[in-house]
């Protein structure tokens, strides 16, 4: 079921195209993540979705039609400027935000305590928000975004500021909340996390779609015939049907000829005597592709 | 209207529970325990209570019923002790029994002329006491009428009238007077602090980056509901809590003083005043939401906000010429200038007869310009809300264009 989509959603900023004819949809029950580099239009899109600016044209439909102050109470959000009530104390600050989000007192004290306890911030939970580090704020912002259960969840960097430990239990506890069909927006820099946390991505540039489809649908777009190899022994420095090779991460990247098979080259190092442990074809990184993406598309807009 | 509650309970509860607040709260009852505690330390220590002496010679006094006064703290009522003669008089002087006597000559009948003698002279009060007793005991007046002989005893009390009828005032009621000055300047603290909570509230949720969390949870317009209803009633508790204090101060002084007994404001300026004093507030708040919400730090915007915070003490420079002639031009000109409009409408009433169709005009500006306020507060509110580290400019303020 799509929790949100999005038909053509264009907004402009003075001079500046921050969003151009955008498009896509998100289900329950995924985590999609929302790539592009700085400036691509990744909040002002989130910022449409969350009713906070109003597309110049297009559509948006969130939960099945337009945002209202019901629907509000449904989504968590962790936006990229985020802070919380410094001279408060935390559990008065989680409180109050959490009522806005329409939840009653009673059951914000009772789920509050479990969220503290989880977040490992019980102890502090009269301190003033001020006097908690930088690791702790954030793991407030998160219990802000996720106390009253919503339905869709969009976050924006959600590791920023968090120890690999902490980081582990925040993906947990999203991947938790994508198996209860929660459907989860997730912006982030963090390629790796990508790749592990999302099923599917949009990459957007200058306000375009560039990529858009499963983790599986994007790489074998931008897969070569190339080969990654580990063998027990160094490579015959000749091999038919190979250009060149080089080492990557201890391993041999083998850049095929054109026409040449990877079945060809595995035959001729079997057949050779080379004791191989992997042979793989070479899956480029999100990374990689991220990479070389935002280039191409800086050079065609330059050029 | 639930969210619009959380805001204001939220808002309110944060300031009130602070203790900058009870500090201010409380600065003045106990301003007025202190100045209470103070006179009536003076009083005790300084009202000299010990009677005074009188030599009756021609006998006037000597049928007279005792002196009926009650007296108060700083008035108390003076025994008076009938001596034979002079020297008896003298020696209860010196030994400080009695603190000072006078002595009636043969001749008063006819010359109506008392001496007085005391090593320190008598309080005023207590001369006036033995004066009365002598009045009353004069036979032109044990004859008179009670109400002349009151009028005598107490002067006139003029009353002006207005020559169409519109409005009196009796010379007694100074109050009338005061009660606008009193008001404009607990108004002007009210402003103040309300303005400057609500400042600090909008201030912060930029400084702090709360906004775009928050604006997904309710709307700007319940936001800034919530904010400016919240912030107002932190200043009206103050107000309230003042109120109550000095209605208490009043009764407790009114105790000492019989004039301040007299004290009753006519409903209907309370009624203007409220009519006036509320679209203010709304004035007062939108704007400072509005500065909140076009600058980036808590300083810079109290500089601005201290400016526009001047507008409202105009009423009080101009006082003078205000008082002097309440329907000059520059008294007119700031009744319908919406800062200096509650102030100076109150002031003009309490002195003059103000027609009911400038203050109607006067209120009707206020709500005109306090909706335009919250319109703009509004705009600032939108527009402003997510530009962090950035001033909104006036430009972008009545663009149509959205900035990102």
């Amino acid at each position: 079921m799509s929790v949100i989509s999005i038909n053509n959603i264009s907004k402009r900023f003075g001079t500046t195209q921050a969003v151009d004819q955008l498009s896509f949809d998100v289900q329950s029950g995924e985590i999609f993540g929302l790539l592009g580099p700085n400036g691509a239009g990744k909040t002002t899109c989130i910022r449409m979705i969350l009713d906070i600016f109003e597309p110049d044209s297009g559509d948006i439909q969130v939960m099945g039609g337009p945002m209202t102050d019901e629907k509000k109470n449904h989504i968590g959000y962790l936006p990229e400027e985020r802070g919380l009530y410094q001279d408060i104390s935390l559990g008065r600050c989680l409180t109050f935000l959490a009522t806005l989000k329409g939840m009653p007192e009673k059951l914000v004290e009772a789920k509050l305590v479990d969220y503290l306890k989880l977040f490992d911030l019980y102890e502090v939970r009269d301190k003033k928000v001020k006097e908690l580090s930088k690791g702790m704020q954030q793991k407030a912002q998160l219990i802000a975004t996720l106390i009253h259960d919503p339905e869709l969840v969009i976050i924006d960097e959600p590791f920023a500021a968090l120890d690999p430990i902490n980081t582990q239990m925040v993906k947990d506890i999203l991947e938790e909340k994508r198996d209860e069909g929660k459907a989860i927006i997730m912006s982030t820099h963090q390629m790796n996390q990508v790749e592990e946390l999302c099923d599917r991505i949009l990459l957007i540039d200058h306000g375009h779609s560039v990529l858009y489809g499963t983790l599986q649908e994007i790489q074998s777009q931008f897969t070569s015939q190339d080969i990654l190899v580990s063998a027990l022994a160094p490579l015959p420095e000749s091999i038919d049907g190979v250009a060149s090779f080089r080492q990557v991460n201890g391993r041999d990247l083998l850049v095929l000829s054109e026409g040449a098979q990877p079945n060809q080259v595995l035959k001729q190092l079997i057949n050779q005597g080379v004791e191989i442990t992997a042979f793989e074809i070479a899956v480029p990184s999100l990374n990689e592709i991220f990479i070389q993406v935002v280039q191409q598309q800086a050079e065609r807009q330059n050029g | 209207m639930a969210k619009i509650w959380q805001i204001i309970k939220y808002e309110y509860t944060r300031h009130v529970f602070e203790k900058r607040f009870l500090f201010s709260l409380l600065s003045l009852p106990l301003m007025v325990i202190l100045i209470v505690i103070v006179v009536v330390a003076m009083a005790f220590f300084t009202v000299d209570t010990a009677p005074i002496g009188f030599v009756d010679r021609p006998g006037f006094l000597s049928d007279a019923a005792p002196p009926g006064f009650k007296g108060n703290l700083f008035d108390p009522a003076i025994e008076f002790i009938a001596y034979p003669d002079t020297s008896q008089a003298q020696a209860a002087l010196k030994t400080k029994s009695i603190q000072a006597y006078y002595v009636i000559p043969e001749s008063f009948p006819e010359e109506r002329e008392i001496a007085l003698y005391f090593l320190k002279a008598p309080s005023e009060e207590a001369q006036n006491q033995f004066s009365l007793w002598i009045r009353q005991n004069l036979e032109t007046f044990t004859a008179m009428d009670p109400l002349i002989l009151d009028r005598l005893q107490n002067g006139s009390v003029f009353t002006m009238e207005a020559l169409d009828g519109s409005r009196e005032m009796r010379q007694d009621q100074w109050y009338l007077m005061l009660f606008p000055v009193v008001a404009g300047i607990t108004f002007i603290i009210v402003v103040l602090t309300s303005g400057g909570y609500l400042l600090q509230a909008v201030v912060e949720e930029k400084e702090n980056r709360t906004m775009e969390i928050v604006i997904t949870s309710v709307t700007p317009a319940q936001l800034m509901v919530g904010k400016i209803i919240g912030n107002i009633s932190v200043g009206l508790t103050l107000m309230a809590v003042w109120l109550f204090f000095s209605m208490i101060g009043l009764s407790i002084a009114g105790q000492f003083w019989p004039i301040l007994r007299t004290i009753s404001i006519p409903g209907e300026m309370f009624v203007i005043m409220a009519l006036l004093f509320l679209p203010a507030f709304v004035m007062v708040a939108a704007m400072m939401s509005t500065i909140g919400a076009i600058m980036t730090e808590m300083r810079e915007a109290q500089q601005i906000s201290g400016i526009f915070s001047l507008l409202f003490t105009i009423p009080f420079y101009a006082m003078s010429t205000i008082m002097t002639n309440p329907n000059s031009t520059l008294a007119i000109i700031l009744s319908y200038f919406p800062p200096s409009a509650p102030i100076t409408v109150l002031l003009r009433m309490g002195l003059t007869t103000v027609p009911t169709w400038q203050i109607a005009l006067n209120i009707l500006i206020l709500v005109i310009f306090a909706v335009l306020s919250v319109w703009l507060a509004g705009r600032a509110f939108r527009l402003g809300m997510l530009q962090y580290g950035k001033r909104l400019s006036l430009k972008d303020l009545f663009s149509k264009q959205e900035a990102a």
